[in-house]
């Protein structure tokens, strides 16, 4: 197979510009037409970004307290009841029931449960937004479980408890090691899912709870490029980092 | 496993799977018939038919459907063209890294950084004026607000290029078929048929699954047509979403129905696309 | 099946229990008529209130996080938190909160006017009456009609005036040394200039075509009284007309429109639209000051007028925090805080507050503002302002709009 050495080149700037791009939008004040780049590049707006009153600070802390916390709820559950479904004999309506929620575009979704949420009174709470996130990430975790669950696991889970380990230590002991991967996967994705989600957060947050997808939305409407490049920027951030660590957990094929 | 740990687990499941979507459908349901709904006047099917025989609602599913096929259909043709051709880069150095990056980007920012590079009066506007390739700012082609909607079709194609290319290096490992193409060869075939009779169907059958998923993805999006769209034709989430906020507060029923018909048009297509019931193996 | 059904119920049980966590906050009831203003301000001492306001101005939102919030956190130990939403975005946030029972509502004050007040008196969804309850609304400028009524409304105390403004169109004096002042001349120039013009498909472009509506009905007080859905169709059938046959030469082609006043606002500044439109009649002062505008910025208004209005502050019938959102809103009218709102440094919205009722001293800092440099002064503006005419209208426009002209094909040349 031949080696274009041009390709990786082409590649590599077709992914790195935007990136790049958005860097120099987050840096510079004023980008008046018909210059290419924008204008007075300072490192101002990030050091005015953290003060109290543009909240992104609070906007960073709150996207990632709720993506964590989504993120270890749905693993966790996840984990356990995809032992439950992958046993079952109607496997595969179960799983298809588990699609729905996680294709059907969740702001129609949050539109249908706003009702529920409203009822409930955690509409426009963070707990709300955090229930909404998690009723898309534990149908995912569940899907990308049920394929761990095969015959192959579930005899190791076997041989464990006749060797004489109690549920807990065969847990502790033998299951989570082995699956300790695709936890983390399961893990980083779904943290991404509620990371990168606004429709909505939007919607049953009441515009209340400002994460930073919704920052970034306010300030696209408010034609506010640096701000918003800004925001963009600090979204890309743990994702780009996640990808440092190890590339496997920002891509994850579901399967049945 | 227990069988009380089972149920459990399944009850769990369901609870958190089933129930939501019974609550949410049922209230749709009912508000779309007018049974419930602060002004609702009881059951009614006026809303029903004002949304299937009104032109705009067909019009903007079948806008929908169709640039998320067209965004589909490209971009699997240039990720299935990286693969064969290139996957050797793909598998190690940077390029190896490089390609996950795209996966960190959200909609909403992809979609920021395509008004901002496309636009009128973007970035690539602003080079090609100052290299002389065009005179004026006009003349720059319209790739924002237009009527194909270009702008959501290239930004999803752009999100979706480097997940294929993943999907596709990763199903290629799985099934095999560096094995599979040289037993192919040694059984005769031409460097042709190994390529469209072996490799792209295999890749393409094993893939179907999570390409039919990102198909509806696409098919659902919202932050792209809400900051990169127009006002009309507008794709289903928009649609439902506008008319759950409209002015006319008697008419949002209309949003429900909207929600309903596409969550069917959803099941059915995941039904048809993804269920196979005959071969257990194959998803 | 009896475990299956147990765990399911304990499950279900689980769901709810995640839920209700807000039971301790108190349901929104009403603020008792017989506490005096001291006890009311005891009440709002700690609380939080929550606003709900176009945030699509960074002027408006620093004047509010900035100056408002800081204030009545000093002196009333108020907590005043903002969330993004205006007019349909506030009344379907209500309704669904009325649909689903709920006791306490997510907001305690909105910005609101127009069809958004008079869709949320509809459903009962404000409470009131309580601006007379305010110490500060004794300056209110009550017999100037732009402010006491409110889309030819009665406010009835349900809303409490805060600002008003007068739409104005903004051109660079550069690239259009003479705009055009009539409507005739308007369409000539914008055939003169195809792709340079629109309007927004929101609040100020439906107010622009309020004042294009008026002009078709022969003047300025055309459209005042209550709504005639005879003299609606009579006058925007032709108005329609007028535009359709003008979409050809608007930007885009006339095949979109701008969602919002910011985007056009850029537009504006890049040179792709040789006009833009604002709300604010400040506007052309505050963005020539933050570099966005060009310094050859200049803003008027047509000969057959524009829309002036004024824009208020309501409570939701559901809130859980009356007290402090009356709190709030009384600092808000206050001389100080319109006072620093009308400075055209800060963001140059029209005050609301009767200059004769004020004590001597404050009549004199507000005399003493230095006015605006680039927009017209508010006393040229009036002799052609229009007054906002029946909430009906605007519903029926943001209606009409989308089926007669964003559905309907453009014309070919």
């Amino acid at each position: 197979m031949k080696k274009h050495p041009f390709f990786g080149v082409v590649v590599a700037t077709a992914i790195l510009s935007p990136l790049m791009l958005l860097g120099i939008f987050s840096i510079g004040k004023g980008w008046p037409f018909p210059k290419i780049f924008p204008e007075n590049w300072s490192l101002q707006n990030w050091s005015d970004a953290f003060t109290a009153s543009s909240g992104l600070g609070q906007s960073l802390g709150l996207s990632l307290g709720i993506g964590a916390c989504v993120a270890f709820l749905a693993t966790i559950s996840g984990f356990f009841s995809a032992r439950s479904l992958a046993k079952s004999s109607r496997k595969n309506t179960w799983l298809m029931l588990a699609y729905l929620p996680y294709v059907l575009s969740p702001v129609m979704y949050a539109a249908c449960l706003q009702v529920s949420f409203l009822f409930l009174g955690i509409s426009g709470k963070i707990t709300g937004v955090m229930l909404g996130h998690f009723l898309l990430a534990y149908p995912f975790a569940v899907i990308l479980f049920t394929g761990f669950w095969n015959a192959r696991m579930e005899a190791m889970a076997q041989l464990a408890a006749t060797l004489g380990a109690n549920p807990v230590s065969s847990y502790l002991k033998v299951l989570f090691p082995v699956a300790k991967g695709v936890l983390f996967v399961c893990f980083f994705q779904t943290f991404l899912l509620s990371w990168f989600e606004y429709g909505l957060t939007v919607l049953i947050g009441v515009g209340k709870v400002p994460t930073l997808t919704v920052k970034v939305y306010q300030y696209v409407t408010e034609a506010n490029i640096h701000l918003a490049a800004l925001a963009g920027c600090l979204l890309v951030l743990p994702p780009t980092l996640m990808l440092w660590i190890n590339k496997r957990y920002l891509f994850t094929r579901i399967t049945l | 496993m227990k069988k009380r740990t089972l149920t459990a687990g399944l009850a769990f499941f369901l609870c958190w799977t089933a129930l939501p979507l019974i609550l949410g459908v049922g209230y749709a349901l009912l508000y779309s018939v007018g049974l419930v709904g602060l002004l609702s006047e009881g059951f009614t099917l006026v809303y029903w038919q004002r949304v299937l025989t009104h032109a705009e609602f067909w019009v903007d599913l079948g806008y929908s459907l169709s640039l998320a096929a067209g965004a589909m259909l490209l971009a699997t043709g240039i990720a299935l063209r990286l693969v064969l051709k290139h996957r050797h880069s793909f598998k190690q150095g940077l390029l190896s890294y490089l390609i996950y990056l795209p996966l960190a980007f959200p909609a909403v920012v992809a979609a920021f950084l395509t008004f901002q590079l496309l636009g009128p009066r973007g970035f690539f506007s602003r080079i090609a004026l100052s290299a002389g390739l065009i005179a004026t700012p006009e003349q720059f082609p319209a790739m924002i607000h237009d009527s194909w909607g270009t702008g959501i079709l290239l930004t999803h194609m752009a999100m979706a290029v480097p997940f294929l290319v993943l999907l596709f290096i990763h199903t290629w490992e799985n099934e095999r078929l560096d094995e599979l193409g040289q037993l192919a060869q040694t059984l005769g075939a031409a460097r042709r048929s190994r390529t469209w009779r072996v490799e792209v169907p295999v890749l393409i059958r094993s893939s179907r699954p999570t390409l039919v998923l990102y198909f509806l993805f696409v098919v659902g999006s919202y932050e792209i047509p809400l900051l990169i769209g127009r006002e009309s034709p507008q794709m289903v989430s928009v649609l439902a979403i506008r008319k759950l906020q409209q002015y006319d507060l008697t008419a949002r029923p209309e949003a429900y129905i909207v929600v309903l018909i596409y969550l069917l048009l959803v099941a059915v297509l995941l039904r048809t696309l993804l269920v196979s019931p005959t071969n257990p193996k194959q998803p | 099946m009896k475990n299956f059904t147990y765990t399911l119920f304990v499950c279900f049980c689980t769901w709810l229990l995640f839920g209700c966590q807000t039971a301790s906050k108190n349901p929104g009831s009403s603020v008792s008529d017989s506490l005096s203003w001291e006890e009311i301000e005891a009440a709002a001492k700690g609380s939080t209130v929550h606003l709900m306001m176009w945030q699509g101005d960074p002027q408006i939102n620093a004047y509010i996080n900035e100056f408002v919030a800081p204030q009545v956190k000093a002196r009333y130990d108020i907590e005043l938190k903002t969330a993004n939403g205006q007019g349909n975005v506030i009344v379907s946030a209500l309704l669904a909160e009325m649909e689903a029972g709920k006791s306490s509502s997510e907001l305690d004050l909105v910005w609101i006017n127009g069809e958004t007040f008079f869709q949320l008196r509809q459903i009962n969804g404000l409470y009131g009456p309580w601006t007379g309850r305010l110490p500060n609304a004794a300056y209110l400028d009550l017999d100037n009609p732009f402010i006491r009524y409110d889309f030819q409304q009665e406010t009835d105390g349900y809303e409490c005036p805060w600002g008003t403004v007068q739409q104005l169109l903004i051109y660079d004096s550069l690239r259009t040394p003479a705009p055009p002042r009539t409507r005739q001349e308007l369409e000539a120039w914008v055939k003169a200039h195809p792709g340079k013009f629109t309007i927004p498909n929101e609040f100020t472009g439906m107010s622009s075509l309020k004042a294009l509506l008026a002009d078709f009905g022969g003047g300025r007080e055309s459209l005042n009284g209550p709504f005639s859905e005879e003299k609606y169709i009579r006058l925007s059938t032709d108005m329609w007309a007028f535009l359709n046959q003008l979409r050809p030469y608007f930007w885009q082609k006339g095949e979109t429109f701008p969602a919002g006043v910011a985007p056009m606002h850029q537009m504006f500044a890049s040179g792709e639209l040789d006009f833009t439109l604002s709300m604010n009649d400040c506007e052309v002062d505050n963005k020539i000051r933050q570099g966005v505008f060009p310094a050859s910025a200049r803003a008027y208004v047509p000969d057959f007028g524009s829309i002036r209005n004024a824009h208020y502050l309501g409570i939701p019938a559901a809130s859980a925090n009356k007290a402090a959102a009356m709190v709030v809103a009384n600092f808000m009218i206050s001389p100080e805080a319109q006072l620093q709102k009308r400075n055209p440094e800060v963001w140059g919205d029209g005050t609301i507050l009767n200059m004769e009722a004020l004590p001597a001293d404050w009549q004199e800092k507000f005399s003493n503002q230095p006015g605006r440099k680039f927009a017209p002064e508010k006393s040229q503006l009036l002799p052609r302002a229009i007054q906002e005419p029946a909430p009906e209208y605007m519903i029926r426009l943001y209606e009409d709009f989308r089926t007669h002209v964003i559905e309907t094909p453009v014309p070919s040349l």
